[in-house]
C-alpha cells in the first residue's frame, strides 16, 4: 500500500531552519539570561557566581514594586480606553461609504508617527504658558495656563494616558475593523428584519463574533503597557521622583545607570513571569465558551 | 543523521556555554608606562573620546595637537552624554577601547574603581605641577592613592551677580554674598525693583543642575551629604544642618516670590534665559551657561564670587572633565603625550576660548584675569573646589527620579522640609548600598 505521507526525515528537515532560529534568538539567549542574572555580572569589571541573591535583593526592593505597582495602574487606566475608542472608530469607518478611508487615515496616523516624535511634541506643548496644551486650556476657561504637567505625577500620568489612548486606539481600530468586516452582512439583516436595534446588533451579533478579535487587541495592548518605556523616558524620565517610573525603566535605570546587568536582568526575568502570568489569565478569561 | 533529545540539550548547553563566554571577555591589561621612551616620539593612530558637551573645547586641543607635530593623528570621536557610561562600559566589556577618554570627572571615579583606567601616579608626578592642578579633578580620579586621570577641563559653579541691580538696589557684592543672610536680604531688595525682576534663580525640575549649584552650599560648611570611603559610604542627609539650612533657604526663595514662577518647572533648557534678560540679580551658573548666552553689556556689568555657606565660607562644584588611559589601549605612548600637550599652560590658557575653564592655576595672570575675569575666582581659590567621590553620583544627583531632586522639590516647593530629609536619607542609603554592593 503507497502512503501520502513523507518521510519523517524530510519533516524534520523542514523544520529544522525555523527550529536553528528559536533556538539561537530565543532559547539560548534565554539561558544565557537565566545564568546572567544568578551573578553579580557589571557592566565593568569582573563577575561572580552569586545564586538567587539577585531575586532577592530585586522581590525586597521597594522600587521594583513601586514600579510594578505604577505599570499595572498605567496599563488599568489605559487599557478600557483603547479599546472602548478603537472599537468606536473602527465602527466609524468599517463600511465603505464615502470619506471612510480618509477617516481610517486621518485615526491611524498617530500610530504610524509612534510613540518618540509624538513624546517629543508633547514635551514642547505641555510647556507652561508656552504649550499648545496650556494654551488651548487657558483658552477654553479651565486653567490659567501656567501648569507644570510634567512635574507632577497624576497631571503626567494623566497626559501621558490621553496621548497613549490617542496613540494606540488606531491600531485597535484597524484590527476590530478587519474583523468586523469579516462579518457575514446576511447576519445583521436576518437581525433587521426581526427587528434587532442598532445596539442589540452590536451587542449580540458584532462583540460576540468579535471575541477572538477583542481578545487580541487587550492582550497586544496589555502587553504593550506592561513594556511601555519611551513615552515614560522622554516625558518624565520616572520623575518627578519615582512616581511615573515604569517597571522596564526601572530594568533600564538597574543596568545601564547602575551598571548591575545581574539584577536588571533577574527584574527582567520576574517581569517575563509576571507578563506571561497575565497573558494566561487573559486568554483564559476571554477564551471562547461553549 | 538525526539528534537525540539528549543530543539536541547537549548542543544547546555548549551554545550557550560559548555566548555566556564570549559576551565575558577578559580583563584588559595595563601599559606598561614605565617602559623607556614612553611618552616620547611615539606615532600612528590615537583613539579619543570625548563627551558631546565638550567637543569644540577637545577638538581645538586636537586641532592644536596636530598643528604641532605630526607623527601622531588623533581621532575625536564625541560621544552623547547621556550616553557615555554605557558605551564606555560596553566598549571595556567587548574588549576594543579607545586609548584616551575625555570624562567627566564624576564618572572617572567609578571606572577607576572597577580596574578600568590605568595608573598614571609616576607620570603625573614627572609632570611637576600637581599643586596647581584642580584637587577636586584630582580627588574624583584617585584610588587607594593612585591616580588614574589627569585633569582636562574645569567646569565650575559660581555665583553671577548683575552689579547694576545690585547698585540700584544700594547693595555692595562683596557683603552681600558672604552668607544666607546676606542673599536674602539682597534678594528681597532686588526683587523690589520691579515686578520683572527677582534675585534668584534655580532650575527646579532638573536634578543635576541643582546638584551643581545647590550642594556648595552644603560643602562650604565641611560637610557632604555622603559620609564615609567609598565601599562603606551612607548617606548623611537626615540631621544634616548644613543641608536643612540650605533647602530653608531655597524654601525662603521660593515663598517669598523671590525666584521667577518659571523656577518650579525648569528642567534647565532655558537656565540661563532671565540672567541674560537682565532680570537676575544673582544667578548660581557656571562660566559656559552664561557667557555665550549674554549680551557684552551685561557681562560688563557682571561680577562672579564664590557660593557661599549658611554661615560663611565658600565652595564651588569642581566640576568637568579627566583625561584618563583605558587598560588595553592600543598605543598607550601616543595617549600620554597627548594628554601632556592637553594639561600644558598654553593650551589650558585658551580653554576660556571654548567656554570651558582651564584645570590649573598657574594660567592665572594679569593678562589672562583680564581677559577673562568669570573664570578667574575659582582657579584662586582651586582648594574649595569639591565633588562627591562616589560610586552612586549618577543615580542620586543626575537622575530625574534620583533621591536629591525628590528631597530637593518636596522641601522647596512643598515646604515639608523634616519629611524630605528623612525619606531622602533613607533612599540615599539602599542606593548607596546597591551601588557597592
Amino acid at each position: 500500500m503507497s502512503t501520502l505521507t513523507h518521510p519523517r526525515r524530510t519533516g524534520l528537515a523542514l523544520i529544522t531552519p525555523a527550529v536553528a532560529l528559536v533556538v539561537v534568538f530565543v532559547f539560548v539567549p534565554l539561558v544565557v539570561a537565566v545564568y546572567i542574572s544568578l551573578t553579580n555580572f557589571p557592566l565593568i569589571g569582573p563577575y561572580r557566581f552569586i545564586g538567587f541573591d539577585n531575586y532577592a535583593s530585586v522581590l525586597t526592593d521597594p522600587t521594583f514594586w513601586d514600579s510594578l505597582g505604577y505599570t499595572l495602574l498605567y496599563t488599568a487606566i489605559v487599557t478600557l480606553p483603547i479599546l472602548l475608542l478603537g472599537y468606536g472608530l473602527a465602527v466609524l469607518v468599517r463600511s465603505n461609504r464615502r470619506g471612510a478611508t480618509l477617516l481610517r487615515t486621518i485615526f491611524f496616523v498617530p500610530f504610524v508617527i509612534g510613540l518618540t516624535t509624538l513624546s517629543f511634541l508633547m514635551l514642547l506643548e505641555a510647556q507652561p504658558n508656552s504649550g499648545m496644551v496650556n494654551v488651548v486650556l487657558r483658552f477654553l476657561g479651565i486653567t490659567d495656563g501656567s501648569t507644570a504637567w510634567l512635574v507632577d505625577g497624576p497631571l503626567a500620568t494623566g497626559l501621558l494616558c490621553v496621548m497613549v489612548v490617542w496613540a494606540a486606539s488606531g491600531l485597535t481600530m484597524v484590527l476590530l475593523m478587519s474583523g468586523m468586516q469579516g462579518i457575514p452582512r446576511e447576519v445583521y439583516e436576518s437581525a433587521e428584519m426581526d427587528g434587532a436595534s442598532w445596539w442589540q446588533r452590536e451587542m449580540q451579533i458584532t462583540v460576540p463574533m468579535l471575541r477572538r478579535t477583542i481578545a487580541m487587541t487587550v492582550i497586544l495592548s496589555v502587553i504593550g503597557s506592561f513594556l511601555a518605556f519611551t513615552q515614560f523616558y522622554i516625558l518624565t524620565q520616572g520623575g518627578p521622583g519615582s512616581e511615573t517610573t515604569t517597571i522596564v525603566m526601572a530594568i533600564y535605570r538597574r543596568a545601564f545607570v547602575q551598571l548591575q546587568l545581574g539584577a536588571a536582568t533577574a527584574m527582567s526575568l520576574v517581569l517575563v513571569v509576571i507578563t506571561g502570568l497575565v497573558t494566561a489569565a487573559q486568554f483564559w478569561l476571554l477564551r471562547e465558551r461553549s | 543523521m538525526e539528534l537525540t533529545r539528549r543530543q539536541l540539550l547537549a548542543l544547546a548547553g555548549v551554545a550557550t556555554a560559548s555566548a555566556a563566554l564570549a559576551g565575558c571577555g577578559g580583563t584588559l591589561r595595563p601599559a606598561d608606562i614605565e617602559a623607556a621612551g614612553f611618552g616620547e616620539d611615539a606615532s600612528g593612530t590615537l583613539n579619543l573620546w570625548c563627551r558631546s558637551d565638550t567637543v569644540n573645547g577637545t577638538q581645538a586641543v586636537v586641532d592644536a595637537f596636530h598643528q604641532a607635530q605630526d607623527r601622531i593623528r588623533v581621532r575625536l570621536t564625541p560621544i552623547q552624554n547621556g550616553q557615555y557610561v554605557t558605551k564606555l562600559a560596553t566598549a571595556i566589556r567587548g574588549g576594543r577601547v579607545p586609548d584616551v577618554v575625555d570624562i567627566d570627572d564624576i564618572y572617572s571615579t567609578l571606572f577607576a574603581y572597577r580596574g578600568a583606567f590605568t595608573d598614571l601616579t609616576p607620570l603625573i608626578d614627572d609632570l611637576g605641577i600637581g599643586a596647581a592642578l584642580s584637587p577636586g579633578h584630582l580627588a574624583l580620579s584617585t584610588k587607594d592613592g593612585r591616580r588614574y586621570g589627569l585633569p582636562f577641563i574645569g567646569d565650575f559653579s559660581v555665583l553671577f551677580c548683575n552689579t547694576e541691580l545690585f547698585d540700584r538696589a544700594g547693595l555692595s557684592v562683596e557683603e552681600q554674598t558672604r552668607d544666607f543672610a546676606g542673599l536674602l536680604d539682597a534678594a528681597r531688595a532686588i526683587g523690589g525693583l520691579g515686578d520683572d525682576v527677582y534675585g534668584w534663580s534655580y532650575p527646579g525640575n532638573s536634578s543635576g543642575a541643582l546638584g551643581f549649584t545647590v550642594q556648595p552650599h552644603v560643602w562650604a560648611t565641611g560637610r557632604d551629604l555622603i559620609a564615609g570611603d567609598v565601599g562603606n559610604q551612607r548617606g548623611d542627609v537626615a540631621g544634616n544642618d548644613a543641608l536643612r539650612s540650605t533647602l530653608d533657604f531655597a524654601r525662603t526663595l521660593w515663598s517669598e516670590n523671590l525666584v521667577p514662577p518659571g523656577s518650579f518647572a525648569d528642567d534647565a533648557s532655558r537656565w540661563s534665559a532671565d540672567y541674560a534678560a537682565g532680570r537676575l540679580g544673582m544667578f548660581p551658573a557656571s562660566f559656559g551657561v552664561v557667557v555665550p548666552n549674554s549680551s557684552q553689556e551685561l557681562l560688563d556689568r557682571t561680577q562672579v564670587v564664590l557660593l557661599p555657606g549658611p554661615d560663611g565660607g565658600h565652595a564651588f562644584f569642581d566640576g568637568g572633565d579627566n583625561l584618563c588611559m583605558l587598560n588595553g589601549a592600543r598605543n598607550p605612548s601616543a595617549a600620554w603625550e597627548f594628554m601632556k600637550f592637553a594639561v600644558d599652560v598654553q593650551q589650558q590658557s585658551r580653554m576660556p576660548e571654548g567656554f570651558y575653564s582651564p584645570v590649573r592655576s598657574d594660567v592665572v595672570t594679569p593678562e589672562f584675569a583680564e581677559s577673562y575675569p568669570f573664570v578667574v575666582p575659582p582657579l584662586e581659590a582651586l582648594d574649595s573646589g569639591y565633588a562627591p567621590t562616589t560610586l552612586a553620583y549618577n543615580l542620586i544627583y543626575n537622575q530625574q527620579d534620583g533621591p536629591w531632586l525628590r528631597m530637593f522639590r518636596q522641601a522647596v516647593f512643598d515646604g515639608e522640609v523634616d519629611a524630605a530629609m528623612q525619606e531622602a536619607q533613607t533612599t540615599y542609603d539602599r542606593i548607596l548600598r546597591q551601588a557597592q554592593a
